[in-house]
This record gives structure tokens, sequence and C-alpha cells, in this order.
């Protein structure tokens, strides 16, 4: 079998999963541990009058109990995100602290944190923590925070509105609505997610006076999670702190972000002198973890008599949750915007967007994050204008879209594509997925009592996270090639990816290549995995590092044979000296370093660093089809289609992988996932895996995939990135999929998620 | 009385004298062993991330069922073989045929599901490896019910489970090594009561005969019987109760059998779904229908009906149909036995008339008498593995156009299983007309306060409560509508 770039090479990592060797952050244990119990806020909103943990303290077994009082000398949790709004001033940020203190503003928020003998111990202490809680009335709903009646719940953001935030041309673009053939509106609700990891977060701490703290946790990157706790919470020197991920059981954008439990850990770690450790149950991660999406909005199209799309406006309120995670702020704002508009030439575009703050769990980046919310308003709407005007939702998209000869394109606020061919991958798509049978088919559903929907949804995302990426590479003498980098797997399989290319251009076993990752001691930072920046940053410095790595071999090849390093060629996995006959392997030579003349500590290691010169724009086309019974509002997923357009494709097997979880994540939140709060006190009805719908094995049929890739222009490697597309292109496409169903019986549109009993509604009041 | 358990771990065996008697398996392997590579995702017995497999013998062989582990109690073990994900690979470290398929066709990803997914697939493997062909999709939709995986979209686990079945792969190392397997579980199969006592002094029982069990119930009153454990399980690791004592009934050998005569089959309390699932299709189609939307295949691999019934909980999806089908208990106290039909049991929300020291014997019902048919619905807001909100049974025997007999029961409506005795009667012995079925419909309204919960709205279950009476009219009527998502699967699994 080939291992080099661009063949399905099965996964190294697979083996160690396969057998139970995964080892993730529950899976390890420290000598003398103590385990950590967090105490919750039951409620939504609530003044905290007592919070008296006298009896838990003196409880058996029990080592400590932590409160907002015990940890005043800490930072509050840092928002990091702080885009600044239409005034130019920075959202309205009221201070999170690690534990509540005074008022509890979301149901699962942490109050006290008890550190005991075991687990069960701690438990047991927790019922004797005496609360007294004054509950408030809470508020969930997002554009409902901002109705006059809402209660307000901080000064510092009046109306409860955080941040007002627009970008573009306003003018322009009322223009164009003003000159308008034709005008197009519709509203979306983009609704609120759980990430739900099959692991949830945990995280275990040591304290050790010289070495200071050492926190291990799943994170998506370990220095940034670092660099908050060091600096914004605890004030220590970033040396004073180690962070280390093992294997990561699922992330989703959830796990990059620096939690409460990750202070209290360290702090109770400190404080005992003892390693502390915490892992959430389910229901603590769904309250708990930030949560995704939740943004309305009010979409406008401006077209043409022509149909030509001359406007488009975007009004949207967003939910932050009761306080600004991480990166917050960033999500439906720069995130959404770099691709509102979609794959099509708009002249004008305008996006408004109000963040409000709520009695919710923080939201904060979900697979695609702001991505797929632009992908399904663009979408939407387009099919709607399909409708409205009586046009083919194809013709209409042909018309509009950017045409390759148009490459490198600005879009109207900014972005610049550098390649694709958007019109020959929608092509491909409905030849794939028999769009021209689909009368046919919607006819035989017809004629079952069923109705039949076809939608299409072309997604475009921009890849975004750290600009910069620095990864080292060393040949043992032992014959590891140990590669050190500052993103963090989740389950992508990195190890396998990276280790064709180095195979590849090294001419080495991809068994051979160790991957470092997940350490701050191994390395001086990094910039952690999220936005699909991943294998385009890695892939492309490594790159980089093996041409390091080869022009530094022809020196130390051209040492040993004593000739000119000019002499020394590198092909084919060799170093050669042509006219002598001479060849060598890279892990040759570096076994054979030690026979240097007058050497001793040469080493062949090399460092690069990439820098990116703009974003990425993974592209493709999804066809969703679909049924709906027309007695029960039932939905079934008929027939699900993807052609991606991601460049250079190193392995098309984890790619495709990628994509088909991507999508049914998608999948999950069109057609059942939805957090529902109790409309009196905001706790959260839909809080374990038999309330909240994730999709299931019986859920999803088979999908067609296919690559029809044009390269890059912007990176070496040519590549775009892939890890979140799949959910960017789902939620259009089911979204456009049922509208069609409904509109074949001349019904209005569905929200999502598209539940039986929404679906019902609509046909009973159709 | 034997103070210890044994249990082969693999192939190692094991004896365990001192450790709280609820225990679960997964904290065992955990914890104690230092297995790490079963997971916990929920502790609930919803996301399987949790599933090992337990190898019971049976005669000469050795059935191999998967179970949740974080509901699974280390005593329920006993005489049994416990394979975890670290146990598949041969001794010399080659994969088993089902991890192999799963890396083939790239069916990890974060790795965290994987184990799960890999010991239900093996549950699968194993019971169809004599017939070595690939698991029709529906059989894989079946047995994965109860695994979640929130990376791989699912689509090459079951390109997985299709290709497992090699043939090239030959017997795995579970079967080579049978002989050896069945000796060392025979070695450890004796028929004494097993009486433990934990660090913390609880103590717990397993005994093996009905009148040791009875005995031991008669001295610990206030015992907790557990069967199971799928609800018990959630007593302790969610409600964090410390039972004291705890007697398991997995052992009885006499209470897990089911005894047909030409018009009666009894049901031994301690008879898992699984195992009654096939034989009540036959007889009753829909029931079985029923049972196997009950929960997932590791929840039927260990629940029961007889546990299903103690609980007593007014969603409990089998006391409807056996109401409907005309069961009656047997309850025992020491020597005693009284019988009673099964809806007098229930006498209000939680409380049954169950009388301490008592216990669940057996359950009778009749075989379906000529010319009747048993209607049973399940309303949840997913088809597999879900609580339901509501559950209609209604058993008919229409004769002439009349209404022979009927007896209509329903989970959901009340505070427990009850019959609906005022729809019953509008119908009884009246014309079998949609008329008639209207009349019995609004009955309803007087038969039943329903509940009113985050599950459904008490106006919604009764009007749900109504339609299903009207479609189980429409499907007597024969009148080719689909009345049915799905219809029964006859041959789904065996
Ligand atoms: C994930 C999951 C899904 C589920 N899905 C469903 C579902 O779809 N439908 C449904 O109805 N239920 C469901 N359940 C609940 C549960 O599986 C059933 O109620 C099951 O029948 C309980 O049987 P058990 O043997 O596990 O009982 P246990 O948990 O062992 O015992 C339950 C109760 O019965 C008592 N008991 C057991 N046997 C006897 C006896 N012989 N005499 C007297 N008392 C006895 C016990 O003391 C206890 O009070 C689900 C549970 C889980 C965890
Ligand atoms: S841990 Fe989820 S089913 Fe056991
Ligand atoms: S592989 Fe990550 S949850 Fe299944």
């Amino acid at each position: 079998m080939k291992f080099g770039i661009g063949q399905a090479v099965p996964r190294l990592e697979d083996n160690r999963f396969l057998t139970g060797g995964g080892r993730y952050t529950d899976d390890l244990t420290f000598e003398g541990e103590a385990w950590g119990y967090v105490v919750r806020s039951p409620f939504a909103h609530a003044e905290i009058r007592t919070l008296d943990v006298a009896a838990a303290k003196a409880a058996p077994g029990v080592l400590d109990v932590l409160t907002a009082e015990d940890l005043k000398h800490l930072g509050p949790m840092p928002c990091e995100a702080m885009v600044p709004g239409r005034d130019g001033k920075p959202p309205a940020a009221p201070p999170r602290p690690v534990l509540a203190a005074g008022r509890a503003r979301y149901m699962g928020e942490p109050l006290a944190f008890i550190v005991a003998e075991s687990y069960e111990a701690a438990l047991d202490a927790a019922d004797l923590v005496e609360m007294d809680l004054d509950t408030l009335p809470a508020v969930t709903d997002t554009e409902g925070a901002l109705e006059a009646a809402a209660p307000e719940l901080w000064p510092e953001a009046p109306g409860n509105l955080s941040l007002d935030w627009e970008i573009g041309d306003a003018k322009a673009t009322e223009a164009a609505f003003a000159k308008a053939a034709h005008r197009v509106k519709l509203r979306l609700e983009n609704n609120r997610v759980v990430a739900n990891s099959m692991e949830t977060r945990a995280a275990i701490a040591t304290y050790d006076e010289a070495a200071g703290f050492t926190l291990y946790a799943g994170t998506q990157g370990v220095w940034g999670v670092r660099g908050a706790l060091a600096k914004a919470i605890f004030d220590i020197p970033s040396d004073r702190l180690r962070v280390v991920t093992p294997d990561v059981g699922g992330g989703f954008g959830m796990k990059g972000f620096v939690y409460p439990e990750y202070a209290l850990v360290m702090e109770a770690a400190k404080r005992l002198g003892r390693p502390v450790r915490w892992t959430a149950d389910r229901s603590e991660s769904f309250t708990s973890d930030t949560q995704g999406r939740d943004i309305v909005s009010q979409v406008e199209l401006a077209l043409d008599e022509d149909h030509k799309i001359t406007g488009y406006r975007v009004e949207s309120v967003a939910n932050f949750g009761a306080y600004l995670s991480q990166f917050g702020p960033y999500i439906p704002t720069l995130a959404a915007s770099m691709v509102i508009g979609g794959v099509y030439d708009i002249p004008a575009v305008y996006v408004h967007v109000r963040s409000v703050i709520t009695n919710t769990p923080p939201i904060d980046a979900y697979r695609g994050a702001g991505r797929p919310e632009a992908a399904h308003m663009i979408e939407c709407i387009l099919d709607q204008a399909a409708r409205q005007l009586g046009l083919s939702p194809i013709d209409l998209r042909r018309k509009n879209f950017i045409r390759q000869d148009q490459m490198p394109f600005t879009t109207a606020l900014g972005a610049q594509f550098d390649s694709g061919d958007f019109e020959a991958v929608m092509e491909r798509a409905m030849e794939n997925a028999d769009w021209e049978g689909f009368a046919a088919r919607r006819a035989a559903s017809e004629a079952a009592g069923r109705l039949r929907g076809i939608g299409m949804g072309y997604y475009i995302e921009s890849t975004i996270g750290a600009p910069t990426e620095e990864v080292r590479l060393e040949i043992t003498a032992q014959g590891r090639a140990r590669f050190y980098v500052g993103t963090q797997s989740q389950g992508q399989g990195h190890l396998t990816t990276f280790a064709q290319i180095l195979a590849e251009r090294l001419g080495i076993e991809p068994q051979a290549v160790d991957l470092i990752e997940g350490d701050t001691q191994e390395k001086d930072g990094g910039g952690g995995t999220s936005g699909s920046r991943t294998l385009q940053m890695i892939g492309n410095a490594a790159l980089a590092v093996c041409d390091g790595l080869i022009g530094q071999g022809r020196d130390l090849a051209a040492r040993l044979w004593e000739v000119s390093a000019g002499d020394v060629s590198f092909d084919d996995g060799l170093f050669r000296v042509a006219s002598r006959n001479l060849t060598m392997g890279m892990i040759e030579l570096a076994a054979r370093l030690g026979e240097l003349p007058g050497g001793g500590d040469e080493a062949l290691e090399s460092v690069a660093t990439y820098e990116k010169s703009g974003a990425t724009f993974p592209n493709g086309c999804h066809i969703a089809e679909v049924e709906v019974d027309r007695e029960t509002g039932a939905v079934r997923l008929e027939a699900y289609t993807v052609v991606d357009d991601f460049g250079t494709v190193i392995n098309p097997m984890i790619v495709e992988g990628q994509v088909h979880g991507g999508v049914v994540q998608g999948v999950g939140q069109a057609l059942i996932e939805r957090c529902v709060f109790d409309a009196d006190d905001g706790s959260l009805l839909t809080g374990s895996f038999m309330d909240y719908g994730i999709p299931r094995a019986d859920d999803i049929p088979a999908f067609s995939f296919e690559l029809k890739s044009t390269p890059c222009t912007t990176n070496p490697l040519g590549m775009k990135g892939c890890g979140e597309a799949g959910t960017v292109g789902a939620l259009p496409s089911l979204a456009n999929a049922l509208n069609d169903a409904l509109s074949s019986a001349g019904l209005g549109n569905v929200q999502m998620p598209a539940t039986p009993e929404r679906v019902w509604t609509i046909l009973r009041a159709g | 009385m034997r103070h210890s358990i044994k249990f082969l771990l693999g192939d190692e065996p094991r004896e365990l004298s001192s450790f709280d008697p609820t225990m679960t398996v997964l904290d065992y392997l955990r914890i104690e062993e230092r297995r790490t590579g079963t997971k916990e995702g929920c502790a609930e017995g919803d996301c399987g991330a949790c599933t090992i497999v337990v190898g019971s013998l049976e005669g000469e062989k050795i059935r191999y069922q998967a179970v949740n582990s974080c509901l699974q109690f280390l005593p329920t073990l006993d005489g049994r073989q416990l394979i975890s994900v670290e146990d598949l690979p041969d001794s010399s470290g080659a994969l088993h045929p089902v991890q192999t398929a799963m890396i083939r066709e790239n069916a990890s990803q974060c790795g965290f599901c994987t184990p799960g997914f890999v010991m239900s697939l093996f549950a699968l493997y194993r019971e169809g490896a004599a017939a070595g062909d690939p698991p029709e999709l529906e059989t894989i939709n079946d047995v994965l019910a109860g695994n979640l995986c929130r990376c791989t979209g699912y689509g090459p686990i079951i390109e997985a489970a299709r290709s497992m079945h090699q043939p090239a792969a030959g017997p795995d190392h579970f079967e080579q090594n049978s002989a050896a397997t069945v000796a060392a579980l025979r070695a450890i199969q004796d028929s004494q009561t097993i009486h433990l006592t934990g660090p913390d002094g609880r103590q717990s029982f397993a005994p093996t005969t009905t009148d040791a069990l009875a005995e031991i119930l008669a001295e610990h009153p206030g015992a907790t019987l557990v069967a199971g454990a799928t609800d018990v399980g959630l007593w302790v690791t969610k409600a964090q109760r410390r039972l004291d004592p705890v007697i398991f009934l997995d052992r009885l050998g006499e209470m897990k059998q089911v005894n047909e005569t030409a018009t009666t089959i009894e049901i031994g309390a301690a008879v898992t779904y699984t195992d009654v699932e096939r034989m009540m299709a036959d007889h009753y189609p829909d029931f079985g229908e029923i049972i196997r939307r009950l929960g997932s295949p590791p929840v039927r691999n260990v629940g029961t009906i007889g546990g299903n019934i103690a609980n007593g909980s007014p969603i409990g999806d089998s006391m409807p149909p056996l109401i409907a089908a005309g069961a009656t208990l047997v309850l025992r106290r020491g020597g005693e036995r009284r019988q009673l039909p099964l809806e007098d049991f229930f006498i209000d929300y939680n409380k049954q008339d169950l009388k301490s020291g008592e216990f669940v014997e057996t359950i009778t019902l009749p075989k379906p008498a000529p010319g009747s048919r048993l209607f049973c619905y399940k309303i949840s807001k997913r088809f597999d593995q879900d609580i339901s909100a509501i559950l209609g049974a209604f058993n008919l025997t229409i004769r002439d156009g009349k209404v022979a007999s009927v007896r209509i029961a329903y989970g959901g409506m009340a505070a427990t299983p009850r019959r609906a005795s005022g729809a019953e009667a509008a119908l009884q012995g009246k014309a079998w007309t949609r008329k008639t079925v209207d009349r019995a419909v609004v009955a309803l309204a007087s038969d039943f306060r329903p509940l009113d919960d985050l599950r459904a709205s008490a106006a919604y279950r009764m009007q749900v409560a109504g339609n299903l009476l009207v479609k189980a009219y429409l499907e007597a009527q024969g009148a080719g509508v689909e009345t049915r998502i799905i219809p029964y699967r006859e041959a789904a699994h065996a």
C-alpha cells in the first residue's frame, strides 16, 4: 500500500482506540488524588442569600470546600474576543467569576467546589450545603431578551443588549433595496444545540511548590487554555503552569475554551497539596459546557429584473448566554460575516447583529462557528426567492455564482476567495443526486401519501484560527521521526495525516512518526485545533520543516561520505551521490551521525513556521432529499449527496469521515436537536440523552460523497481544510429540502429543528 | 453459603469477597482492574460507551450478550465471563474481526464511543458467527440502538458491521477456546446462595432457588430485590442510594423459566426481555414489537418483565399489553402464594400491592383466544430507546360484527397502568362500528385523568388515547391503509 499524500491510509491511531488503549483525561490516575464535585445552581436566575458550607466541610472524607469567598485572589473568566460594536466600544461583558458570587445567572453555574477522599464522599457532602436561593425572573429567549418587558439582567447591558455590531455598507445596501425589482424576506431561527462530545469534560490538577501547576484536561489546544488560566485568572507567569491534553473524546469547538472547573481543580490542588480530579457527569455537561448557535435572523434579498442579486441584508439577534465565553462575541459577528453572502456575486451587503445576555449557558464556537449560520441564511433566502419568483433554485444559483474566471474575487465584505469552480461542483452534485429524477421520486412519494422535498446547500466557509504555526521535527538515532506540533487532535486522525506528508517527503515509514502534541512543556506555543485550520497550517509547515531537514541531511551526508554537499541530492526518499552510486535514507543517516568525523552533537532536527497569507475557502454542494409523512409530520432523510472542493487532500478516507460526521451533526440540528428552557424558571428541560435528540444509527441513510477540488492558490500544499464543512453544508440543504417538501403542498416554511410536532402543526394549519 | 463471587475476566479467573455489593461493573473495570478501555458517557444506560459483553453458560455453549456496565452490579457476574474491549485481540495481539472491520471502514474518530460499539458488534458477531452471513441493516440498527457516536455519523460503523464476517477470518479466539472456557465456567457454577458483606458492612445475597429467596426475604423484609438493575442501577448511580441488603435474582434458575401449556404462558419474574421477545412475538406480534422497542439490546438483555411490573411505573411498557391480555401474578411470601389479576397489583403512584417480604414469582397470561387480536401502540419521541409518553393495548374479539370481548389498558394515562373500564363497557357486546368506537373514545374521558408532564400534556395524552383506539379499529378492518411508520418486523432478529 502506498502511504503518501492522497492515499486512503487506515489510521495509525486506530489500533489503540479499537483495543481500549485510548487514554482520556478521566483514564489517568495520580497517587494521593482527591475527588472534586461542583455544586451548581439549580436555578437559571437567583439571588444567593446563603451558601453555608460548614456542614459539608465537616462531613466524613471531605478535605476542602471552596466558595467565591475563597477565590477572591482569582481573576474572572476571560473573554478574549472583545469585538467592538458600532460605537467602537467593546461589548458589555459583566465579570464572570469562577464561582458565582451574589447571584447565579444560569442553571448549572458553579457555586461551590467540594473536594473529598472519594467521589461518593464529595457527593454526599453536597447534600449538606445549605443554600438559600431567591429565584428571580429568568430570560432565556433570544429575541425575548430585547423586549421591553424582559427583566434587565445587568445594569452594564441596558435592555440586555451587550453588543450592537454592524459590517458592510448600509447606505449602498439600502439603495440596492430601493431600486430592486424584487425583494424577498425570511425569518430564520438557528437553534441552540449542545455539543455533547461523548467524552464529558474532565480535569485533573497537581501542584508542586517548585514546578507550579500541572493541569490535565481535554482541550483543543494547550497553550490557549494555559494563557487564559495563567494570565487572566491566576496571574502567574505562564511557566508556572503546564497544561497537558491526553486523548480527547470529541470537542467540536466546545473543548477549546477555559472553564471554571479548570481553575477549581488547580486552586484545590494548591490548597491541599494533592492531585485533585473532576469529571463531569452527563447532566452536568448539558448545562456547564458552552452551547452552540442560538441566533435569530431576518434576512432580505434584493434582485433586479434579471434576477441578479443586487443587495443582501441581515438583521440578527444572537444569544451570548449568561456571560461572554472566551470567544463568544466573535462567532455571530466576524466569523459569520466572512462568508455571509455565500458563493454569490453580491455587490452590496449589510449585516447588523445585536447580541444579548440571558440566563442560559454561555454560547461559544460549535462545529462551524458562525459559518453554518451564514450558509443557512444565504442558501435559505435564495431558495425562498426562487419559490417566491417561480424560478428554479438551480438557475438562480447559476445566474449569481461568482464564476471561476472572476477568481481571485473580493466579496463586498472584503473576503478574498482565491479559487473555486462553484458551478462545476454543483453540476456534479446534481448528477450524483439524480436531481433530474426527483420529479418521479416525488410522484412516487405522493402516491404513498407523503411529501418529498429536495434541497441544496452550497456552502463556503472560511477557515479561521491563529495565523501562524511552528513545528519541529527530529529524527532520532533510534529511527523515530518526532514531530512536535501546536495543534490538538480530538479524533480527526492528525497523526495519520501528518505522517503521510512526512513519509512522502522524507521517504520514511508513516509508522515511524511520533506525534507530540498537547503538552506545553514540549513546545513553546501553538494555535490549537479549531476553525478547520489544522492541516492547512501543519501541512504547510511540514513541507517547510521537511525541506529544512533535507537540506541539513545533505550537509551531514556529505560529511559522512566526504563529498561536497553540492554533490548530494535527495530524491525518492534517498540521499544520493549519483557519480559514486552512494545512497542513504533519512533514518539511516540519523543512526550514523555518531560516525561523523569530529562530530558528536549533530542532530537531524529542524524547525519551521508557516504563516498563512489569508483564509482558505473550502466549499461544496450538499443535496438532501427528505420525505414527510402527511399524517404524522415525521421526517425521514432519504438521500444525501456531497461534492466538496477541499483543494489538495492528504487522506480522502479521513476527509470523508470528517464530512460524514459533520453532516450528521447538522442533520441532528436540523431535525431533532433542541434546547428547551422552561418558560417560567428557565431550567433546561432537555438535559439528558433521553430528552435531547442525538442522531442515532437508524436516522441516517447511506451518503454519496465525492471530491471535486480546485487547489487553493494561497498555500504551497493547496489545501483548504475540511473539519467543519459537513456541518456548514448540512443546515441549509436540510432546511431547503424540508421547505421544498412543504411548499409542494402549498405550505409555509418550518424552522429548525423540524420535529414531527412542528411539521405536523404546519400540515394541520395548511 | 458462599462468601465470594467467582467469574472469568477474559480468560482469567477472579474471586472477590469483600467489596461494595452495588459497585458497578464499570467502576470495577476502570477503578479496581484499571482497565480503562470501557468508558462512561452517561451512567444511565443511554449512550452505550460502557458496553461490555457477558458470557453465560448455556448447556455446552456460551451465550454472549451486550450489557451496560454502568448499570450492572458486580455480583451479577458470578459464574460468568466478563469480556471487555481489552479481551478482543487474541493472545498474539491480533485484532478481532470486528476491530479489523472498524479500522478498515474508518469507524472510529475520537475513539471514545469505539469500545462500546466494538462490544455491541462483538455480541452480534458471536451470535451470528455460525451463520456467517452479513447482518441485515435492520438488525444492525437494532443492535446499535443503545450506542451513540458524535463523530462518525454512524455510516462507517454500519459498514463495519456489514463486513465483519469475512469468510477468510475463520473462527475467532473465543470460538477456538470455547471448550476451555466452557470448562472454566462449569467449574465455577454451584447452587449455593452467595452471601457477601461489603467493607462498610452492607450485605448482599444471591440465592439460586425460589425457596431460598423466600427465606432470605422473610428474614430481611426490607431488602431490595435486584433483577436486571435497569431501574435499581439508577437509584445507585444517579440518586446515590445506599441499598442494604440487596438480593440478586439473576441466579434463580426457576424464576428464569418460561413454561407454556396449551392455553397459557407462564413467565418467571426474572426472565429477561430478550428471552421472552421471540416467543411473545409468535403469540402476540404487537407485544413482541413493544418489547423490541423497549430500551436497547443491553437493557433488554438484563431487564425483566418482573422488574418492570414490580417497579410499577405508570409508563412501564410491559404492563398495558399484559393487562389487556389478561395476565395474573403469583406473589409469594415465605411459603405462601397468592394470585391476583395484574391490574389489581397497582394501587397508586409508586404503590403496589406487595406486602413486606413478598415478591413476584411468576406472571401468567393466556394464549390468544381464537378470533382475538391484541393491538399495542407505543407513543414516544423516538422509535427506539425512549420512554413512552403513552402506551395503549387493546385486546379484542369480534364475532358476528359484535364486540364479543374487550380488554383495554393504557400506560401514561394515570398514576398507574390501568384498564379503561368505561371504554370497555361502551364496546362490550356492541356492534363493531366506528360509531361504537367513537362512543368508547368519549368514555375514555371519564376513565382517566392523564399525567401532565414533560413527556406530554394531559390534553395530548387524552387525544392520543382516543386516536389509538380508533387506530385499532381501523387496523382491525384490515382496510389496507398504512397505519404504522415501520411495520412489525417478523424476522428482524432472532
Ligand atoms: C436506558 C433505559 C431504557 C429504558 N427503556 C424502557 C422502556 O422503553 N420501557 C420501559 O418500560 N422501561 C424502560 N426502562 C426501565 C427498565 O428497563 C424496566 O423497567 C425494566 O423492566 C426493569 O427491570 P429490571 O429487571 O431491570 O428491574 P430492576 O431494576 O432490577 O428492579 C426494578 C424494581 O423491581 C423490583 N423487583 C424486581 N424483581 C422483582 C420481583 N421478582 N419481585 C418483586 N420486586 C421485584 C426491584 O426491587 C425494583 O424495585 C429503561 C431503562 C433504561 C436504563
Ligand atoms: S455510560 Fe452511557 S450507557 Fe453506560
Ligand atoms: S468516534 Fe467520537 S464519539 Fe464516536
